[in-house]
């Protein structure tokens, strides 16, 4: 894997019942995610998408490239920089930005986003993996 | 009893709540978020869950023990994933106030997480940045 590499994206319609699930899932009941009159009177007029729900499609992504050297050693760092609108669909994004070569393995950095349909960017950040050195090695980098 | 946001200081336990990663709380966030990644498996031993479930448990207890108010957004998260975690595992989630301040009508909670298995081995740690109504 290269500097460069473009990761396989992932795009998702936000539905207000997938946001009415997440809620049940995370346990986040706040009403401007699933009380469609409250959220008519916030700044968005209408309900948004928990943060974490539409970062899990970059979760998803590193996992779809990584497998399981995603949730056994990933980090992650985003800013939430636009709200997604139920309704909307979504697409992350992501392409390796640094191949590290360390004791422990490769190193590799992806610069991740995602982006709601007319381009606009939801979420930017970073997330970071590490491939053991037995399948590391040779990899690249 | 209300959360009084004002008198929150840095190191103060928001939560310390201990869940059971099970097959139906996986399903639940698996359905909501659609990923297609999950299940992750191969050793013989149950699917792994998809990390973010378990970031999203981590969360849980900020959100119900911290009282978040209604319009609080989530401006930012850092994760750090230590080990993958299978389902049903049981996990503890503790969370802790690192920083509590207010710019112009916004109040910024940053929130320490950790994940721990149940023998105490760290599974997760993270900071999670929420911006509340300043007048919480």
């Amino acid at each position: 894997m290269e500097e460069g590499y473009k990761l396989s994206s992932i795009e998702r319609l936000v539905s207000q019942r997938r946001i009415e699930q997440y809620a049940e899932a995370s346990g986040d009941f706040n009403p401007i995610h699933v009380d469609p009159y409250f959220a008519a009177t916030s700044q968005f007029g209408t309900t948004i998408a928990h943060g974490m729900m539409v970062a899990a499609t970059i979760s998803e992504m590193m996992t779809a490239e990584f497998r399981a050297d995603w949730p056994s050693t990933g980090r992650l760092k985003i800013r939430f920089r636009a709200p997604v609108l139920s309704g909307e669909t979504v697409t992350a994004h992501g392409v390796v930005s640094r191949v590290r070569r360390r004791d422990e393995g490769l190193e590799i950095v992806c610069s991740v986003g995602v982006n709601k349909q007319d381009g606009q960017a939801a979420i930017t950040g970073e997330a970071t993996v590490l491939i053991p050195a037995d399948v590391g090695r040779g990899a690249g980098g | 009893m209300p959360i009084d946001y004002t008198a929150l200081a840095p190191g103060d336990a928001i939560s310390d709540e201990t869940y059971r990663l099970d097959e139906t709380t996986v399903a639940r966030y698996v359905a909501a978020v659609g990923d297609g990644s999950a299940p992750i498996s191969g050793d013989g031993r149950p699917d792994l869950a998809p990390p973010m479930a378990v970031a999203a448990l981590s969360l849980r207890g900020v959100i119900v023990d911290l009282q978040v108010p209604a319009g609080t957004l989530h401006a930012g998260q850092e994760l750090e994933f230590l080990r993958a975690v299978h389902v049903g595992e049981t996990l503890n989630c503790r969370a802790t106030l690192s920083q509590n301040s207010v710019r112009g009508e916004r109040r910024f909670i940053v929130v320490q997480v950790s994940v721990e298995d149940g023998q105490g081995g760290a599974v997760m740690r993270g900071k999670s940045t929420l911006v509340v109504p300043a007048q919480s």
